[in-house]
């Protein structure tokens, strides 16, 4: 059980981790702002959020590349230091484990498939179900059209 | 025209499907690789095997804000019963579920709140005996 203000503040801490700040804050300082020691921090942010902080900070930051290089006039320098690395070989390699090619390679890839300049490109949404809200509607039908993504585009 | 079909949006699919199979015992029915995202659904073991529930990638960021809202709120996304509420809660903390709310009567039902550990809150509830 996890009393509401306990939970009030690990959400907090979840958006702080989301936040850039520079330098980048340490997983301790967004504990000691959530008023939690690090240790019960990080067992209790896992337990709610089913990621620790670190790896919850990871995967918002490559999300957030992927939107940047998707749709900024940014390099792919710029987009490593304003998601929050500080290495380029550690922001390239943790894009391509786990988006499955290189920065470079996506920012080419996406670019050629976006139709509108500065809009968010359909293959970062997806279009499962009209709640996700971008299928044309002759597309609409989910089970007709079960590969209308990037493996088409590529 | 059925209900046949819901979702409930997930910031990770391949950590929802562990949870909602092995945590929540539910049972995988399709995986389909969609792009970089997968169309998953689960079914319940103790229900019919055709109502399925979509496990949908939330990767538009108009879902990212709404399904933060909601959580932030405290508010569940959607609802499941259970026959027996106390055995349920037993069996969930044990598997260190976080809950925001405890089993507590409210008339009809009973309901308990927990964390789905994708983003969102899940509430249960057992309809009481009248």
């Amino acid at each position: 059980m996890v009393e509401s203000e306990t939970f009030s503040r690990l959400c907090r801490a979840r958006e702080m981790l989301r936040e850039t700040h520079d330098p980048p804050l340490t997983i301790q300082e967004v504990a000691r702002a959530a008023r939690i020691s690090p240790y019960h921090f990080i067992r209790r942010f896992a337990a709610l959020f089913g990621e620790t902080p670190h790896q919850f900070r990871q995967r918002a930051r490559i999300e957030h590349a992927k939107h940047l290089l998707a749709l900024g006039p940014y390099s792919v320098t710029e987009v490593c230091v304003e998601v929050g690395f500080t290495s380029l070989g550690s922001f390239s390699g943790l894009f391509a484990r786990r988006v499955g090619v290189a920065p470079s390679v996506y920012r080419r890839r996406v670019r050629t498939a976006t139709q509108v300049p500065g809009r968010l490109p359909d293959e970062l949404i997806p279009g499962c179900l009209t709640l996700m809200g971008r299928l044309p509607a002759h597309a609409a039908i989910f089970e007709k059209h079960p590969l209308r993504t990037l493996t088409q585009t590529e | 025209m059925r209900i046949k079909l819901t979702s409930i949006m997930v910031d990770n699919q391949d950590k929802a499907l562990t949870f909602y199979s092995e945590v929540l015992g539910f049972v995988k029915k399709h995986d389909i690789p969609v792009g970089e995202f997968r169309w998953i659904t689960v079914v319940s073991p103790e229900g019919r095997d055709d109502l399925e529930l979509a496990l949908e990638p939330n990767a538009n960021p108009a879902g990212k804000t709404f399904q933060e809202a909601m959580f932030k709120q405290g508010i569940p996304i959607s609802a499941f019963e259970v026959d027996d509420m106390e055995a349920e809660f037993r069996r969930l903390k044990g598997l260190d579920v976080v809950f925001t709310r405890e089993p507590t009567r409210a008339g009809p039902v009973t309901l308990a709140i927990f964390s789905d550990t994708c983003g969102n809150l899940i509430q249960l509830y057992q309809r009481n005996a009248a």
